[in-house]
Parts: C-alpha cells; sequence; structure tokens
C-alpha cells in the first residue's frame, strides 16, 4: 500500500483552479518529487495535503491508508506527515534548541521532556548545527541555516513523511550541493519524502519518480529522464517552437 | 540527567544533550535565586514601612503586579490582544463579593472561587476569538468587558449596580485582628499572592507549553505544522492568566470591603496596560517592576494634581522611546546580568 496517495484532489480559489483533480501516488521510501513552472500549484498542492492552511476542496488524501482531508493541521503533523515551507521560517523569539524542541515536543513523537531535548538536539547535530548554536536566536541565523533549522525541527518530529517545499531557493550553489546531500541522508533515516522544486537538475539527481504540473493538474508523471524529455513538458516550460520563433 | 547536572552543564556553555537557556534567559537556579532575594526584600518592607499609607501604597503595588503579569503570559507572550484581561479582574471583585456577601461563603474558598470564576469566563471568552486575529480580537475582548459590566449592573438587585456594593467580608488569619495591625497581615497576603502568581508563571512560560505560545506569536502556520494545537495552546493561555487575575480581584474585593464597577473601566484598563508595556513585554518580571515603578511614582506625584497623569504619559513615553524593551530591557542593558547570551567560544 502507498504511504501516501491523492485522489482527485483539487481546490479553487473563487474562479482560479489552483489544484484541479489531481492523483498519486508515494510509496514508502522514496523520494518522489513534483516539478512546475511558477503558479502552477506546486505549494498549493502541499497546503492542501497538510491543512496548512486549508484542506481540499474536493478529493480524498489518504496517508498510511488513513483518509486526512479536512483534518486540521496539527493533527495531520502529529499523524507523522511533517512539512517544510518555501520560505525559510523560523520561531524567532525562541533560540535555536527550543525551536527543535517544538517539534519533537508536539510532533508525532510527542515525547516527554528529556527525550524531547534528546530529539531536538540529535536532530539539530543531524542538520549540521551544532551545540555552539543552541543557545542563539533563531533570529541570528543565516538564510540557509534557517533552512535547515527548519529541516531539524521537522525530524525532531520523527515524521514518517517530509514534505519539502523548494529547499534549494534562495540558496548558493555550494548550499544546494550541502541540500541535495542533507535530504540524501534524511531519507536514509527512513523518511519518505515529498519535494517540490523548480530548479530541474535538483530533482534530477533525488527523485524516483518525477511529477510535473502544470496549471493545476499533472502533466507528466513517472520516471524522471523519462518525464523531462515528455514534449509536454518541455512546452509548459520553454513554449513552443513555433511561438518561439 | 539530574537538574544540577544540568545547570552546571549550561553554565559550561551548554555541550550536546543539556537544554541551554534562551537568549537572555537565566539558567532556572540562578533565577529562583534571584526571585526568592526579590522577594525576601519584598518581605522585609514593613519593617521599614511601619506606617498604614506606605503598606497600603505597597499592597496595591502588589495587587497591580500580579494584573498586569498576567496580562504579560497572554498579550506579552501569547500575542493575543485580549483587551478584556480587566474584566477577569473584575469577575474575580464580584465572585468573591456576592460568594462572601450573599452565599455566605468562607473569605478563602472565595478568593479560590474568584480566580476560578475568571478562568472560566477566560475559556468562554477564547471561543470566539480563536479564529480571529489582531483587531477583531480587540473587539471581541473589549466588548466581553463591557458584557459583563452590563451584566452586573443590570441585576442590581444582588450586585448593587452602579452603586456597587459595600461591607464585604474580609479575609481572616485565625484570631488576628487584620483592622488595627497597620495592614500588615494584608500586606503579607498580597506579597504571598505575588509570589505564588510569579512562580507559576515564570515555571509555565519556562515549560515546553510556554514555549509552545510563543511559537504560535511567532508565526502561526509553522508551529501548526509542528504539531501545536491553536486552539488547545490559546485556551490553555488564556485560562493560564486568568486564575491570578480573578484571585487577586477577590483579594482586592476583601480588601477594600467594597465592589464598584469603576473596575472595568478603562481608567484601571489603562494603569495596567501602561505597566506591562512599561515594564517590557514577555518578561513577566518587566510588568511587576513597573507595577512597583508607576505606583510609587503617582503615589509622590500627588501633589501635582491634574499634572499627574500628564507627567506620568511624559515619562512612559520617554522611556519607551530609549528602551522599547521597556524598563527590563533598560535594566538588561544597564547591568548586562540578564543578558548573557550566547558567544562561540573563541
Amino acid at each position: 500500500m502507498a504511504l501516501l496517495e491523492l485522489d482527485g484532489v483539487s481546490k479553487a480559489f473563487g474562479s482560479l483552479k489552483a489544484v484541479d483533480g489531481v492523483s498519486f501516488k508515494v510509496e514508502a521510501g522514496e523520494i518522489f518529487g513534483i516539478a512546475g513552472p511558477n503558479g502552477s500549484g506546486k505549494s498549493t498542492l502541499f497546503n492542501v495535503i497538510t491543512g496548512i492552511p486549508f484542506g481540499p476542496d474536493r478529493g480524498t488524501v489518504r496517508f498510511d491508508g488513513t483518509e486526512i482531508q479536512g483534518w486540521r493541521g496539527h493533527r495531520i503533523a502529529r499523524l507523522g506527515l511533517a512539512r517544510t515551507f518555501q520560505r525559510e521560517t523560523s520561531f524567532d523569539g525562541l533560540t535555536v534548541f527550543e525551536n527543535a524542541l517544538m517539534g519533537s515536543s508536539f510532533g508525532a513523537a510527542s515525547q516527554p521532556a528529556a527525550a524531547a531535548r534528546e530529539a531536538a538536539a540529535e536532530a539539530l547535530e543531524f542538520v549540521g548545527l551544532g551545540a555552539e548554536n543552541f543557545g542563539r536566536p533563531a533570529g541570528e541565523l543565516s538564510v540557509f541555516q534557517r533552512k535547515c533549522l527548519m529541516l531539524a525541527t521537522a525530524i525532531a518530529m520523527k515524521p514518517r513523511m517530509l514534505l519539502l517545499d523548494e529547499p534549494a531557493s534562495s540558496l548558493t550553489k555550494p548550499e544546494i550541493d550541502s541540500s541535495i546531500e542533507l535530504i540524501r541522508r534524511t531519507a536514509a533515516r527512513g523518511i519518505t519524502i515529498l519535494l517540490i522544486e523548480h530548479v530541474l537538475t535538483f530533482l534530477m539527481s533525488l527523485s524516483q519518480h518525477l511529477l510535473v504540473l502544470n496549471q493545476g493538474t499533472v502533466l507528466a508523471l513517472g520516471e524522471p529522464r523519462a518525464v523531462i524529455s515528455d514534449a509536454r513538458v518541455v512546452e509548459a516550460y520553454l513554449g513552443t517552437r513555433r511561438a518561439a520563433a | 540527567m539530574s537538574a544540577a547536572e544540568l545547570t552546571d552543564a549550561q553554565d559550561r556553555r551548554a555541550p550536546a544533550g543539556a537544554a541551554p537557556v534562551g537568549p537572555g534567559r537565566l539558567p532556572w537556579r540562578r533565577e529562583a535565586v534571584a526571585m526568592l532575594v526579590g522577594f525576601a526584600v519584598l518581605a522585609l518592607l514593613p519593617f521599614v514601612f511601619t506606617d498604614s499609607y506606605s503598606r497600603h501604597v505597597l499592597i496595591m503595588v502588589f495587587i497591580y503586579a500580579v494584573v498586569a503579569s498576567n496580562w504579560d503570559l497572554s498579550l506579552g507572550y501569547g500575542g493575543v490582544f485580549n483587551f478584556g484581561h480587566i474584566a477577569l479582574f473584575g469577575i474575580g471583585v464580584y465572585a468573591y463579593s456576592l460568594l462572601t456577601k450573599l452565599a455566605g461563603m468562607d473569605p478563602w474558598i472565595a478568593m479560590a472561587a474568584g480566580g476560578v470564576s475568571a478562568v472560566v469566563a477566560a475559556v468562554a471568552v477564547t471561543i470566539p476569538i480563536l479564529r480571529l486575529k489582531g483587531i477583531y480580537i480587540i473587539l471581541v475582548t473589549f466588548g466581553f468587558a463591557q458584557l459583563v459590566m452590563q451584566v452586573i449592573i443590570s441585576q442590581s438587585e444582588y450586585t448593587g449596580g452602579t452603586q456597587g456594593l459595600v461591607r464585604i467580608p474580609t479575609l481572616y488569619v485565625f484570631d488576628h485582628n487584620m483592622v488595627r495591625d497597620a495592614k500588615f497581615a494584608y500586606f503579607y497576603i498580597a506579597l504571598g499572592l505575588l509570589v505564588l502568581s510569579t512562580v507559576f508563571l515564570r515555571a509555565f512560560v519556562r515549560s515546553r507549553a510556554g514555549i509552545s505560545i510563543v511559537a504560535l506569536r511567532d508565526n502561526e502556520e509553522y508551529a501548526v505544522s509542528r504539531g501545536i494545537s491553536l486552539v488547545r495552546q490559546r485556551l490553555i493561555t488564556l485560562a493560564a492568566s486568568a486564575f491570578f487575575t480573578g484571585v487577586a480581584g477577590a483579594f482586592y474585593a476583601a480588601y477594600q470591603r467594597n465592589a464598584s464597577v469603576e473596575v472595568f473601566g478603562m481608567s484601571l484598563a489603562t494603569i495596567i496596560l501602561s505597566m506591562v508595556l512599561l515594564g517590557g513585554t514577555g518578561t513577566i518580571y518587566g510588568a511587576i517592576i513597573a507595577a512597583f515603578v508607576l505606583t510609587v511614582f503617582s503615589e509622590a506625584m500627588a501633589d501635582f494634581g491634574a499634572w499627574r497623569p500628564m507627567i506620568t504619559a511624559v515619562l512612559i513615553l520617554v522611556v519607551m522611546l530609549a528602551y522599547p524593551g521597556g524598563i527590563f530591557g533598560m535594566l538588561k542593558s544597564a547591568t548586562g546580568v540578564f543578558s548573557r547570551r550566547w558567544s562561540p567560544p573563541s
């Protein structure tokens, strides 16, 4: 059985169909990539899966066999479905350690105090934010460190599946390489990963399956190399030869 | 790892596994010692100030400090613009008054009941504001305060309406004469209330539940995505800020021996809000220090008559412009004691 299964999921804002009848399955243990031009509905898709801030208008979202559409966001998170946000996000009024402690205290594991502290410290070390950073206010961190922190707070939750929303955006080339490495290591912990990115090379180097969204609908889905050579995908990204000429 | 080891570890700048304190946050043991010293100094004040007027001023400081510091929990830490906080104080006043005067309840039990009544009211007002933000929360909570006041005015048969209630039964301590001790007993009851409230508030804001309400304030969607329930934490925040506020109201009624709807007015709300803001939000201690500063300052300038509130307002403006972190922020930068920030070993 697939870990995550979407069936006919739709979300409209007025007359704009941001996500329109999207169906796909993510198997446990894989890295599943979602590509698409700006405004193709990638982030909205993450929003409706995680219920943050809203669920879908129609369709079903099954996580490990449980229908979760319409659930409140924190319940979905506690079920083991963690997400990151496109913009680097942190609790600026808290320390780096307290940021991670929130994940380990309220996430899927919901652990007692001592275990939660340990899980928070472990997750921070894992993403490369060592003990020397624990007491720093999160607001002081660099963009890349904040992205790492956001990943650490998600890992501290001990999720089964992680939804990463454009982890490479606003990063430099070496930072992107570190991110790719970090995502590989995260997957190696046994966490299934659903990854949104519009940098195609990033997706190509990580994903086992690739889905391309265009105007809220599934344009192509399958093995990454086959997907990007699909004429319709090329057209969605680059336009047709005729239009270009 | 034992608590002692944990504190030592923090002093050695937190190796992996230890829970480091936040920026500008003292290790809990050091904070407990500082708190103990502070309260011990306060406990000695009646031996310095033997007249009932000075003690009265200090008792009012303690009551204001409890109300203001509890407001700091919902407003400063939780970021919830609860403008009905003073109504929780008023509910404590009237719950105590009605329970002792009409129902003949024991004053001490009625004082606890004042706290419980405020908690129930806080939960009731939290439900409609769960889905609201910012100014709409102000509207609803302000309306709530007005509603409570109107209910009390309309039920004049029991509450005395706009006339208020007089000859409310007061507290007792064995056979001690509460009237002829120059407010000695009231002073220690008020101080005890402030101690309990402060210990509770500081323990709460240092707990994971306390940290989670700051997380919700900083970024609601992100907090929810980490499994924090907005509904549950909002209810906890408001309920936690209500209990000692209600108890303070009950104590105020027992101490003054009368109750009036003035406790719901803008005048008191403005004074307490000035304390929260002047002290520096999100600290608990700031509100307590500001309650002391503003009350004593206001009494000291009694001769200035109508100029008094204007001078106070200018003072608040000057402090807030110079130190946006309020009095607590001013003390921090002056002493450096509270701002032991993490710095990587050089």
